[in-house]
C-alpha cells in the first residue's frame, strides 16, 4: 500500500522559494517599518563597506602633505588627518574592519555556542555539568576584559581580533540555546522520534536543530552592536587591527596623537560611524526579535 | 540564610580558581613565547639565544608551567601581585594607588544610573506610548549604541574649545584634595552612568509593567489607596529587584567600560594603567589585573545575589 501525494506538496522549487521570503521582507515593512527603516540603513553601510574602494574619493592610506590636518572642505568632506589622509575614505575603508569583525565574531562565537549548548541540552549529565562550569568561567570576566587579554596575548590582527570577540560570544549562544534545546528534548515528536529508533545524530540535527534557527537569529542580530562596540573599544585602546589600516577605534586613538587638543573632526566623524552602525543594527535586531519570537522580547 | 551565603561564598571561591587557570591559560600559555608577547615579533629576532635564556630565567618563565602558576598563586596570597617588567612599581603598589580613582567612578556612575534611569523608567512605565515614552525610549536605545570612549573625547574636547577647561591630570585622593578628585572623577562617572542608565531604564520600565498588571496591585487600588502610594509602595519595590540584579552586573561592566574612558579622559585610575599594560605589552600586569578585574566582577555577583536573597523571601526560603 502506497500513498500517492499530490503533485504540488512536493520539495518548493527555488521561485516559490523566493517568492516566500520577499512576502517575509514585505510583511516585515509592514509590521515593524521603523526596524525596516534601520534595516535599510543598515544594509546601505553594508553597501558601503563592500563597494568602499568604488566609491571612496581617495586612497584610505595616500597622505597629502598639501593638506595636513585642514578642517572639513569642498575637497575633503571630513578634513585630513594629521599625516593628509582623507578622513572620510578612511571611514569608508574603517565599516570593512568594523563589519567583517562584528559579523565574523558573532557568527563564529554564537555557531560554536550554539552547538555546545545543543550537545549540554541534549546530552545532559556529566558532560553537561563541566561545560556549564566552563561556561561559568567565561562569563566571570567583563566582555572587553577577556577580549583585550585574549587579543594581547595572540597579537594584534583581523583574525585574532576576531577570536578574542568570537570567544566572549560562546556563552551567550551556549546557554540560550541550551535552555532551548532542554525544553525541545521533552517534546512528543522527539519522543516520537526517538521511539521509531532515530539515532542521537538524526534527533539532533534533524528534529531539534531546525527549531534553534529562530533564537539563533535573534541571538546572532542582538549581538552585532555588541560586537562592533568591543571591536572599536580594543582599536582605541591599541589591540585591534594594528595602523595603518584604518578601523574606527584605531582612527580615535590616532586623533589623540595628533597633539593636546585634537581637531574636532578626526575625533566626531570615526564616531558618528560607530553609533550609526549600532543603533542601525540594534534596531534591525529588535525588530527581527520581536518578528520570529514575541515571547523572547527582552529576554536575549 | 547563612547557609545560603555560605553556598554561594565556596561556590564564589571555586570560580576564582577556575579564573585564575583561565587567565594563566589565556595570558602565558596561549602566546606560545612569553617573550614573544612582551618584545613583540620583530624584538624577538634581535635577541641573542644568550640574553633570551637570561630574560627566561630571571622571569622564571623556564620552569615547568605548574611550578609558574603555584609561584603565581603565591604571590596573589602573599599580596603582592608580582612586578611590572617595565617599572619599578610593584603590581599591589599599583592597585592601591590608583584603584580607588577607579573605584569612585564606578560607584558614582552606578549611583547617577540610579537617578537617572528610575524616574526615566517610572514615567515611561506609567504613561506608555505616549509621546514622552516614546522619545525617552529613543534616547536610551540611542544610549545603548554610543560608545562611551566617544562620547567621553567629545566631552574634553567641548569643554576645552568652549570653555579652556581641562581636568587635572594628576591623581588626587578624595580626602587630601576632594576637588580636584571630583573634576577628576566626574566626567568618567557621567559617561558610564548614563550608558547604565539607559539599561536601568529599559529593565525598569519592562519589569514595572509587568508589576502593574499583578492581581495584588489592583487591590491595593480597589481598596481606593492613593495612585502614588500604590507605586511607590506596592509596585516599585517588586519591580526594582531585577534592576538591583541588572545593577551588579552593569556595575562589573563599567570597570571594564572604564578603561577607554579613562583612556579617553586621561584620568589616572586603574582602567588607565590597564591601558597603559596592554600597549606596553606587559604580559605580568595585565595578567594580575585581569584577574583582579574577574575576582571583583565573580564578588559583586555574590553581593547582588545574597542582596536579593535578603529582600526577597522568595528566593531565600528555595
Amino acid at each position: 500500500m502506497t500513498v500517492i501525494l499530490p503533485a504540488d506538496s512536493a520539495a518548493p522549487t527555488v521561485a516559490s522559494r523566493v517568492r516566500a521570503l520577499f512576502r517575509g521582507i514585505g510583511r516585515f515593512f509592514r509590521r515593524a517599518p521603523l526596524s525596516a527603516f534601520w534595516g535599510c540603513v543598515a544594509a546601505a553601510i553594508l553597501a558601503m563597506a563592500v563597494t568602499a574602494p568604488a566609491i571612496a574619493p581617495y586612497p584610505p592610506l595616500k597622505s597629502d602633505f598639501r593638506a595636513m590636518q585642514k578642517p572639513p572642505s569642498e575637497t575633503h568632506w571630513f578634513g585630513t588627518d594629521q599625516i593628509g589622509r582623507d578622513t572620510l575614505s578612511r571611514v569608508m575603508y574603517g565599516s570593512r574592519a568594523s563589519l567583517t569583525v562584528a559579523i565574523g565574531a558573532v557568527l563564529f562565537g554564537t555557531t560554536v555556542g550554539a552547538l555546545w549548548g545543543l550537545a549540554c541540552g541534549y546530552f545532559g549529565g556529566r558532560f553537561d555539568m563541566i561545560s556549564q562550569r566552563i561556561i561559568e568561567f567565561l562569563q566571570s570576566f567583563p566582555d572587553l576584559i577577556l577580549a583585550m587579554a585574549i587579543a594581547m596575548a595572540l597579537g594584534g590582527g583581523l583574525g585574532t581580533v576576531i577570536v578574542a570577540i568570537a570567544i566572549t560570544r560562546i556563552p551567550f549562544g551556549g546557554r540560550v540555546i541550551r535552555s532551548v534545546v532542554l525544553s525541545l528534548k521533552e517534546m512528543q515528536y522527539v519522543e516520537a522520534a526517538r521511539g521509531l529508533g532515530a539515532s542521537h545524530q538524526r534527533l539532533m540535527f534533524r528534529h531539534i536543530l531546525p527549531q534553534c534557527v529562530a533564537p539563533y537569529l535573534i541571538l546572532a542580530t542582538t549581538h552585532l552592536g555588541v560586537a562592533i562596540i568591543i571591536e572599536a573599544s580594543l582599536g582605541f585602546l591599541g589591540v585591534g587591527i594594528p595602523p595603518p589600516n584604518p578601523t574606527w577605534g584605531n582612527m580615535l586613538a590616532d586623533s589623540l596623537n595628533a597633539g593636546l587638543v585634537p581637531p574636532w573632526w578626526l575625533v566626531l566623524f570615526p564616531g558618528l560611524a560607530i553609533t550609526l552602525t549600532v543603533l542601525a543594527f540594534n534596531l534591525l535586531g529588535d525588530g527581527i526579535r520581536d518578528m520570529l519570537d514575541p515571547r523572547l522580547r527582552g529576554s536575549v | 540564610m547563612y547557609s545560603y551565603i555560605a553556598r554561594r561564598l565556596v561556590f564564589g571561591a571555586l570560580t576564582v580558581i577556575g579564573v585564575s587557570i583561565m587567565v594563566f591559560v589565556v595570558m602565558r600559555i596561549l602566546p606560545g613565547d612569553p617573550l614573544v608577547a612582551i618584545f613583540g615579533p620583530e624584538g624577538m629576532t634581535k635577541l641573542t639565544d644568550e640574553q633570551r635564556a637570561n630574560y627566561m630565567k630571571e622571569l622564571g618563565l623556564s620552569d615547568p608551567l605548574w611550578v609558574q602558576y603555584f609561584a603565581w598563586v603565591k604571590d596573589i596570597i602573599s599580596g603582592n601581585f608580582g612586578r611590572s617588567f617595565f617599572r619599578s612599581e610593584s603590581v599591589a603598589e599599583m592597585i592601591l594607588r590608583r584603584g580607588p580613582l577607579t573605584a569612585e567612578i564606578a560607584l558614582l556612575s552606578v549611583l547617577l544610573s540610579w537617578i537617572v534611569g528610575i524616574p526615566v523608567a517610572l514615567v515611561s512605565a506609567l504613561k506608555p506610548n505616549t509621546i514622552a515614552d516614546s522619545a525617552v525610549r529613543f534616547v536610551s536605545i540611542l544610549f545603548l549604541a554610543v560608545p562611551g570612549f566617544w562620547v567621553g573625547m567629545l566631552i574634553v574636547l567641548g569643554l576645552l574649545f568652549w570653555f579652556g577647561y581641562r581636568a587635572p591630570m594628576a591623581g588626587a585622593s578624595l580626602f587630601s584634595d576632594p576637588i580636584a578628585n571630583l573634576q577628576l572623577v566626574i566626567g568618567p562617572a557621567i559617561v558610564l552612568g548614563l550608558g547604565q542608565a539607559a539599561y536601568i531604564a529599559r529593565m525598569g520600565r519592562s519589569s514595572l509593567l509587568e508589576v502593574i498588571r499583578e492581581d495584588y496591585v489592583r487591590t491595593a487600588r480597589a481598596k481606593g489607596l492613593n495612585n502614588r502610594l500604590v507605586i511607590a509602595l506596592h509596585a516599585l519595590p517588586n519591580a526594582l529587584l531585577p534592576v538591583i540584579t541588572l545593577s551588579g552586573v552593569l556595575l562589573g561592566l563599567v570597570l571594564a567600560g572604564s578603561i577607554p574612558v579613562e583612556r579617553a579622559f586621561g584620568t589616572p585610575g586603574l582602567g588607565y594603567s590597564m591601558f597603559i599594560a596592554v600597549s606596553e605589552r606587559d604580559v605580568f600586569v595585565m595578567q594580575n589585573l585581569v584577574f583582579l578585574y574577574a575576582v571583583v566582577f565573580v564578588f559583586l555577583n555574590i553581593v547582588v545575589d545574597v542582596t536579593i536573597a535578603l529582600l526577597d523571601p522568595r528566593i531565600r526560603y528555595q
